[in-house]
């Protein structure tokens, strides 16, 4: 359906405009939004081969920003540390997001309460949940003040002082944090499963656990790639938390690329190696999107075919 | 599902199977009561202590049953607390939070709203692409665009102003409420359309007689997730204002990060209440119509 | 008191004259709590009191976030009037062309001959005055806590770094703390180099303010970081990592812990908590190996970029002329716990140490023995400073890491920094 926009003579200016109305509104989203995709994009680009120290300079050194980002030894601790943090929070939240989906989906008294309790986190920020969090892991405080104080008087839980550790509990609380949106889905899509294969599969005599591996899990599975997705570009996107949470130590050992990119950026005034680090941000983003996005328009369209 | 076999006959082999649905029965709700207590902790936590004067929580820890009840940390943390220089308590950035999120969320739903219903009934050449392009700015990660943004503000005289903030996240917030919209509005018929136009009906009279009535699901969803992701952001707020005029998450980190002054946990959990309330309040009002909206836009 | 304020109302006479501008101004720093915040106050007061209209704006933590604001602020064209600037990172800025001159106030107050010779090249970069100094503070000292020192059986502050461990053993044997720390980067650092300059003068030199990385791979420097391994493995307590500032302070006082290393803003904090000077601390130069008076010196300053507005411009040359005022030096530098940086206040009624800290000053000068503190930014630029600090900070919270492998990280990567 086009926009009829032909200016036929003898029809009143307000028809007219009203025929121009769609270029018009969507215009200034577009611009602004081509401005800030691409325009912001492609600046940041140029400042990442660029000499810019303390100001932006615009000049031209060719790729030493990127050789000097992967030489350095903050970096390498950052982008380790992101790593090992999507592993065991994309994992660890889909396999505690299923598990609770398939608990509530017993048809349990109180669903709605249950799940209420589960998925209230996403709507507190991650700096709440860092603070809070942060004070729950201090041992002058929080969980090993209070076993202590119950009387294990030599209990340790001192996860966020030590370098070796802190790592666990940015990852825990991440998932904590991002679990009940897993569940969320999941649970939905358990919901959605056609019940006359279930009931068929049952009277063949088949166990539960055969009906989740065969029937129902295969049937989640484009659910599965959705939530990984998204709980993938939030890691990748981790700074809040952290900050709010460890402030990237012991020392720096929990760092990450983001919080890397905001300190050389303008704490430390080498704007081209910062910015050479939020473009390698952005193509770790679309390492995980872009397949996704085909993915996605492939199945969509072989299933209009069908 | 399987498992809930139904009224117990009075035959051995049912008597075994009820016994072995209580036990599915008691397992499920003690897993579920155990994460639960998990993950309402920190909750209860923050609400006790904004309860309990300091020297208590100093003695007894952040986890114990409160023994005294306090008010002082909330007004302390309201009006009078002392926030990087000002001793004004968190008071004015929670207005500072309002005055950002609610036009931010409003302008953005709504040009989200009109960009959806123009990008999937309005058609023209190149609009796929279009919307491709404008759909990239949801993944694009908020560092690439600080300096940029230091530089516009600058330009436009919005530096160290909430309407700066309010500007930044419009212009951020339309990329997504754009995809969310207009992934809905592809759903509804064509032929609907067609036979609107027919009748003489233009652009303005569809939106009005056939988009906005269907579009109360998604304009929720948009609305709840626009108003939680704008409140809860930090990173820009707290590099393109300062003090007084920050919002509220700015301001909590600057709270909890007190430098020379001993942690006051009293004034800092009412802090974070009066941070985290509004999205939870939303979150609990319409939290149905929230994760129906959710389901329908990632399963797609 | 009668000349100040003949000196300021004929000041405001003339510019009264010369432009009818009303000074105001907006001071960026990093001073937002506790007693960094009073002193600062004390500064906005007089302002006021001279008739200029006072704005400022104090960033949370440390001075890694003031910096990215004062960033921010210039690529938005915002640069502000004021803001509190130190070390290379004025020479830096100034190189930019965007910072404000004052020579002429210089002169006509005289600067030159009454600020602190060390000072000069730092505020006056490229030989013009782009700085005003506000305070001298003094980072190798020693504080202990009287209490903790009868426990342990320590009768005198350890002068050596032989002597100071010897204190702390006893201390280790009487169940007590021996340092009371809190690691940050920086509080790392400070400690670290207190070690450095205590061992080997040259080397503290060479390496940290020349900035030189075969002096950070030399044995001398692998000594320092054995030593440093001792501390934090054997002398402190394993909760560094998630201490904060007035913990650690309150170690000193409850007489849990006998040293502290720090600078004298620590005087500020500790008055502040209650503690007295002499019943509840006790002050001493940090252990030194050469015997002689030795003065890390950190300075606070505040840096001007020029300014469209003539409001401001006039507030600069007053918040400039107040700054370098004898009576702002000594009620800033009571408040803080530093030394002004002019030499002809009289410290009379100042701190028994910060009166040490003057008499350190001097007899540092004399014999040749004064640096400026790579710690808190005053010798080599953010970057290279940045790369030793994240060194010095991994090291302190693994213990995995030796003396050797660290002083090889350290040079590594500043090297990967040119």
């Amino acid at each position: 359906m086009t926009a009829d926009v032909s200016a036929a003579p003898g029809r009143p200016w307000r028809e007219r405009l009203a025929a121009w109305a769609p270029v018009l509104i969507l215009a200034p989203s577009l611009g602004a939004s081509m401005i800030y995709v691409f325009g912001f994009t492609l600046w940041t680009c140029w400042i990442s081969v660029s000499s810019s120290t303390l100001l932006p300079q615009y000049d031209f050194v060719g790729f030493n920003n990127y050789v000097d980002l992967w030489n350095h030894q903050r970096w390498k601790i950052a982008y380790g540390n992101l790593l090992s943090y999507s592993v065991g929070y994309v994992l660890v939240s889909m396999a505690l997001g299923l598990a609770l989906a398939i608990a509530i989906d017993q048809r349990i008294r109180a669903e709605s309460g249950w799940r209420t309790i589960f998925l209230y986190p996403l709507a507190v920020s991650f700096v709440v949940t860092g603070t809070v969090w942060s004070w729950l892991y201090s041992p002058d405080a929080g969980i090993e003040f209070l076993v202590r104080r119950l009387g294990w008087t030599d209990f340790d839980f001192r996860l966020t002082t030590h370098r070796e550790t802190a790592l666990y509990a940015i990852i825990a609380t991440g998932i904590w944090h991002s679990s009940g949106f897993a569940m969320a889905l999941f649970l939905a899509g358990l919901r959605s499963i056609d019940t006359d294969i279930l009931k068929a599969a049952a009277i063949d005599g088949a166990s539960p656990a055969r009906i989740y591996r065969r029937v129902i899990l295969p049937q989640l599975a484009p659910i599965f790639v959705a939530v990984a997705v998204v709980l993938l570009q939030f890691a990748i996107k981790t700074f809040d938390l952290a900050v709010a949470l460890t402030g990237g130590g012991p020392g720096i050992s929990t760092t990450f690329p983001a919080m890397f990119v905001y300190d050389f950026m303008f704490q430390r005034g080498q704007i081209a190696i910062g910015a050479a680090g939020a473009i390698t941000i952005l193509a770790a983003l679309a390492i995980v999107l872009v397949p996704y996005a085909l993915w996605s328009t492939w199945r969509a369209r072989r299933e209009a075919a069908q | 599902m399987t498992a809930s076999a139904v009224a117990a006959p009075l035959d051995a082999q049912a008597r075994i199977a009820a016994r072995s649905h209580l036990a599915n029965r008691a397992f499920i709700y003690t897993f579920l009561a155990l994460f639960a207590v998990l993950y309402l902790l920190p909750l209860f936590v923050v609400i006790a202590n904004s309860f309990r004067p300091l020297p208590e929580i100093t003695q007894y820890g952040l986890i114990s049953l409160p023994q005294s009840i306090s008010f002082e940390a909330w007004a302390d943390a309201w009006s009078t607390h002392c926030v990087a220089g000002t001793c004004a308590g968190v008071r004015r950035n929670f207005y500072n939070s309002l005055l950002m999120t609610i036009p931010a969320t409003i302008i953005s739903t709504v040009l989200g709203a009109l960009n959806g219903y123009i990008l999937s009934k309005w058609r023209f050449r190149g609009s796929q692409t279009l919307f491709a392009c404008m759909t990239l700015g949801v993944f694009l990660p908020g560092q690439i665009a600080l300096l940029p943004w230091a530089y516009v503000l600058g330009k436009l005289g919005l530096t160290n102003s909430v309407y700066g903030l309010v500007l930044i996240h419009v212009v951020q917030g339309l990329a997504f409420t754009t995809l969310f919209c207009r992934n809905y509005y592809v759903n509804i018929p064509d032929d609907l359309i067609k036979a609107a136009r027919i009748d003489g009906a233009g652009f303005w009279r569809i939106f009005r007689r056939i988009i906005l009535p269907l579009s109360p699901p998604i304009l929720i969803v948009t609305v709840i997730w626009q108003f939680t992701g704008i409140w809860n952001e930090y990173l820009f707020g707290t590099v393109f204002t300062s003090g007084r005029e920050q919002p509220i998450t700015a301001a909590l980190v600057a709270l909890a990060t007190s430098g020379q002054t001993a942690r006051h946990f009293d004034v800092a959990s009412s802090a974070v209440l009066i941070a985290a309330l509004p999205p939870l309040l939303i979150y609990f009002l319409g939290g149905k119509y929230f994760v129906r909206g959710l389901t329908q836009g990632a399963i797609k | 008191m009668f000349k100040r304020t003949g000196i300021v109302i004929a000041f405001l006479c003339a510019w009264a004259g010369a432009a009818s501008a009303e000074p105001k101004t907006n001071m960026l720093h990093q001073w937002a709590s506790g007693s960094d915040a009073e002193a600062i106050a004390k500064l906005g007061e007089m302002f006021t009191a001279a008739g200029g209209k006072w704005e400022q704006t104090s960033i949370a933590g440390h001075t890694a976030n003031t910096l990215a604001k004062l960033r921010a602020n210039v690529v938005a064209g915002d640069a502000p009037p004021a803001v509190q600037l130190k070390g290379p990172e004025i020479a830096e800025w100034n190189a930019t062309g965007m910072t404000a001159n004052l020579d002429e106030l210089a002169a006509k107050e005289g600067w030159d001959k009454v600020v602190a010779p060390e000072l000069l090249p730092v505020m006056k970069p490229a030989g013009k005055w782009v700085a005003a100094p506000m305070n001298i503070h003094r980072v190798n000292w020693l504080w202990a806590s009287p209490k903790a020192m009868k426990a342990a059986g320590i009768t005198e502050l350890p002068k050596t770094w032989a002597e100071f461990n010897a204190a702390c053993d006893k201390a280790v044997a009487a169940k007590l703390v021996c340092i009371a720390h809190y690691s940050r980067d920086w509080t790392d650092a400070t400690t670290f180099e207190v070690v450095v300059y205590g061992q080997n003068l040259d080397l503290f030199r060479k390496a940290f303010v020349e900035g030189n990385t075969e002096a950070m791979r030399s044995p001398g420097m692998v000594k320092a970081f054995e030593q440093y391994r001792q501390m934090v493995g054997k002398y402190m307590d394993p909760a560094i990592a998630s201490r904060d500032y007035p913990t650690a302070v309150s170690m000193l006082s409850k007489g849990e812990a006998v040293f502290f290393i720090t600078g004298d803003w620590n005087i500020g904090v500790m008055t502040r908590s209650g503690m007295k000077q002499g019943d509840d601390y006790v002050c001493g130069q940090a252990p030194t190996d050469w015997g002689k008076p030795g003065f890390i010196l950190n300075s606070d300053s505040v840096v001007f970029f020029k300014q469209k507005d003539p409001d401001y411009v006039a507030g600069q040359q007053l918040l400039a002329h107040l700054i370098l005022s004898p009576a702002f030096q000594t009620i800033f530098n009571k408040a803080k716990g530093s030394i002004p940086a002019r030499l002809d206040i009289d410290l009379a009624d100042f701190n028994p140490c910060q009166q040490m800290a003057q008499k350190a000053l001097q007899a540092s000068i004399k014999e040749g023995t004064l640096v400026r503190t790579m710690a808190h930014n005053m010798t080599v630029l953010q970057k290279y400073r940045g790369a030793i600090l994240e060194v010095v900070t991994q090291y302190t919270n693994n213990p995995k890491t030796t003396p050797k492998q660290a002083a090889e990280q350290m040079a590594d990567t500043v090297e990967a920094q040119k």
